[in-house]
């Protein structure tokens, strides 16, 4: 069962894409803020993080920043979440490190297919 | 409202917009995942596509492409939303009031509504420009929600060495509606704990006396002061300090200055908790002494109506003790009863054993002071059968005495036969029950394979009724209540006995039963034990008809075989007699047995009418299994 890191700083979007997650057959664990997500990846197995960008502490770009710079989290496929949704928000992403870029809302379809792609086969 | 001139500012109008609609989005398409109900489906789908409008419009008014918006046009989109956001409140209303107590429905529900109520406070504030969700009118303030709403009150300590700190607490709390001492110090708060109870304490960390931290300390240390929820109050909130009052027991840590919507959430939640904690304590007590009743009457100590008070609960476990009790009163009843039954067996055992002590058969196979197998010093021989000898010995790597069964040469010949002979050794052995023999070793030794059990000092239920004549209601009855106890342990880990005869069924001097030879009859090869080795074991006189017929052999089989049992003990006679095994099985197949109350006016018709049952030709028509066997007989009076 993949294991997905789920960073995410508002509780009702944690709970809700955490439990639709896991009932995609996910095991997800989460983190509140950009710097127990740093920690929790460092320690943790984890095959994916999805990194909600604005987020208290530590902002999801730093966090995306100190998660390439470490040498076990280095590998982990990172997909940024965003309800921004600025033009250049996925260059953005790109250029801290994520390998992939998805918006709020979720659609569910749709951040599956990219997750699917991101995780080892 | 105030336009927006910056392209930062757009898109944290567009994040704040967009969030709410995430979640409405995202609840929605799950719980429409499980919803089955048409009235449900109606309402979630309902809500969904408002949820897809409201997006639509927000998409529309604020792209990702632009760098402002000005008043007017955000007071135009706020309009344009209030139509699908009264669709949301309207379906969430609906769905809310079918959620039929499903508090994980009720509670996405709630978020669903809560997300669509949030959507038109989002404001620009005035003076900064920042976008923010701004509670209106409407909802409660902040400060009116954190003194609005009846919650849980207490008595409450407050401990903090600056007293303008302690007088805005104490007023605080005051206006939730607790009752609050303070304390100026820690050494205070430890003498004012010690003569007064509190529900919570709220505890300042550094004070010069006695800090915080060694106060809480102490409480956690004394047991009268632990169970006292601790929510420690400083103004620090770098992680290791809060991290420091967590680990040495605080319930919570909190932040100065206060935000008192959080402070009156948090003494809520500590003093839930608490009233949780201490019914859960009482719950768990009350539960004990149910254990313990049970344990009692294990040890046949209990006495009814020793769990009055936990009877009295309203709840479930109220119910529990009560049934409890009422059955616990019922096993005595029946164990006084079966007391009863044993003691007249066990009269009865004595009787016999006089008589058979003078005929023990003297040819015995192994001599007496033989050592077997390099490990079994034989001592006498103490029964033969169809299947082969037993004798007493003594184990000498054990030091104990032990049965050693000899199997006939020619019941055992072909490996594969005697690889299915181990495999079912070994499940018996799985069956450790005061009322089946205990199987210890399957061996070969000079070609003689051989058993070796725990040995009984006793004699058989054959014995007994060949001495005796027919044994009585009551030490018949014991007896089949032990023989259904050591078959409910048996059926239970999957072994079927297949040859429940009295040969098989010892009696010690107490008037014990234990069952031997547990699932060793299918060693006479074929599943009915028919063959013509088979045949040369015994009669078929406790055979089920579909044992005779070579059907499966089920439980229920052996429920045949303790009705023969039975009716020989009542009556001293077998339920059919025939010349020859053929006229037998014949007999057996198609006559319906004599009533055996026909045959000896004593027994009781429930007695007889439970053998009658068990003597069912058809499996489905005796009772359904070794526990409801063994519940009709100890419902006998």
């Amino acid at each position: 069962m993949p294991k997905i890191l789920l960073v995410e700083d508002n509780e009702m979007n944690r709970d809700m894409l955490s439990r639709r997650l896991q009932r995609k057959g996910f095991e997800v664990e989460m983190a509140v803020d950009g710097k127990q997500g740093v920690e929790m990846a460092l320690t943790g197995k984890y095959d994916l993080i999805l990194m909600d960008m604005s987020l208290p502490e530590i902002d999801g770009w730093e966090a995306t920043r100190r998660v390439r710079e470490a040498d076990q989290t280095r590998a982990i496929p990172i997909i940024a979440l965003t309800a921004h949704a600025m033009s250049g928000d996925r260059e953005k992403a790109m250029a801290a490190g994520c390998n992939d870029y998805d918006t709020k809302p979720v659609e569910l379809e749709r951040l599956l297919a990219k997750i699917a792609a991101l995780l080892p086969q | 409202m105030r336009g927006l001139e910056t392209a930062e500012a757009v898109a944290e109008l567009r994040h704040e917009l967009r969030t709410p609609l995430n979640l409405i989005i995202g609840y929605c398409e799950m719980l429409l995942e499980d919803a089955t109900d048409p009235g449900v489906r109606n309402g979630l789908e309902q809500a969904l596509t408002a949820g897809r409008d409201l997006l639509e419009r927000i998409n529309g008014a604020v792209p990702p492409s632009r760098s402002e918006i000005s008043g007017e046009e955000i007071a135009g989109l706020y309009d344009s939303l209030r139509e699908p956001q009264g669709r949301i409140l309207e379906a969430t209303s609906a769905l809310l009031s079918v959620a039929n107590g499903d508090q994980q429905f009720e509670r996405d529900v709630r978020r669903i509504r809560s997300s669509a109520e949030r959507l038109l406070t989002i404001e620009v504030s005035q003076d900064t420009g920042a976008v923010r969700a701004v509670l209106t009118a409407e909802h409660p303030t902040r400060e009116t929600a954190a003194e609005a709403g009846p919650s849980i009150t207490a008595h409450l300590l407050v401990v903090d060495d600056v007293e303008d700190n302690r007088a805005v607490l104490e007023r605080r709390l005051r206006r939730q509606g607790h009752t609050v001492e303070a304390a100026s110090g820690g050494l205070a708060a430890l003498e004012r704990l010690g003569k007064e109870k509190f529900d919570l304490v709220l505890l300042d960390v550094l004070m010069p006396d006695l800090d915080g931290l060694a106060v809480l300390e102490r409480m956690k240390a004394d047991p009268g002061l632990r169970d006292i929820p601790v929510i420690m109050i400083s103004a620090l909130d770098d992680v290791a300090s809060v991290v420091r009052c967590i680990e040495r027991g605080a319930e919570d840590h909190l932040t100065k200055p206060f935000d008192p919507v959080l402070l009156r959430a948090r003494i809520s939640a500590c003093l839930e908790k608490k009233q949780l904690r201490d019914a859960e304590l009482e719950y768990l007590e009350q539960v004990g002494k149910v254990i313990q009743a049970a344990t009692a009457v294990e040890a046949g100590s209990y006495d009814s109506g020793t769990l009055g008070e936990v009877g009295q609960r309203g709840d479930e476990l109220g119910r529990l003790a009560r049934v409890f009790d009422g059955m616990a009163a019922q096993v005595r009843a029946r164990e006084n009863r079966l007391r009863e039954q044993v003691e007249a067996l066990r009269l009865a055992i004595e009787e016999a054993k006089h008589k058979t002590r003078a005929d023990t058969p003297r040819d015995m196979a192994l001599p007496s002071g033989e050592l077997f197998a390099g490990r079994y010093e034989i001592l006498e021989e103490v029964g033969r059968g169809g299947m082969g000898m037993v004798y007493r010995a003594i184990d000498r790597d054990l030091g104990e005495q032990v049965a050693v069964k000899t199997l006939r040469p020619e019941l055992v010949r072909d490996p594969a036969q005697i690889e299915r002979f181990k495999s079912e050794i070994r499940l018996t052995r799985h069956i450790t029950d005061r009322h089946v023999v205990r199987t210890h070793d399957f061996g070969e030794r000079d070609g003689i394979c051989y058993l070796t059990m725990e040995y009984v000092e006793g004699i058989t239920v054959r014995e007994l009724i060949d001495t005796r004549g027919k044994l009585g209601i009551a030490p018949t009855l014991a007896i089949a209540t032990q023989l259904a106890q050591s078959l409910v342990a048996a059926h239970g880990k999957g072994v079927i006995h297949r040859d429940i005869k009295p040969q098989n069924l010892l009696l010690d001097k107490d008037g014990g039963l234990k069952v031997m030879d547990f699932g060793i009859a299918r060693l006479a090869g074929g599943s009915n034990g028919l063959t013509e080795v088979g045949m040369t074991i015994g009669t078929p006189d406790y055979m089920s008809p579909e044992q005779m017929l070579g059907e499966t052999v089920t439980e229920g089989s052996d429920l045949y075989s303790v009705g023969v049992v039975m009716f020989e003990c009542l009556t001293g006679r077998l339920p059919f007699v025939a010349n020859s095994a053929m006229a037998l099985i014949a007999k057996s197949l198609r006559e319906p047995p004599p009533d055996p109350a026909g045959l000896n006016p004593e027994i009781p018709a429930p007695v007889a009418a439970l053998v009658l049952r068990l003597l069912a030709k058809s499996p489905d028509e005796r009772p359904a299994g070794a526990p409801d066997l063994e519940r009709l007989l100890s419902e006998l009076a």
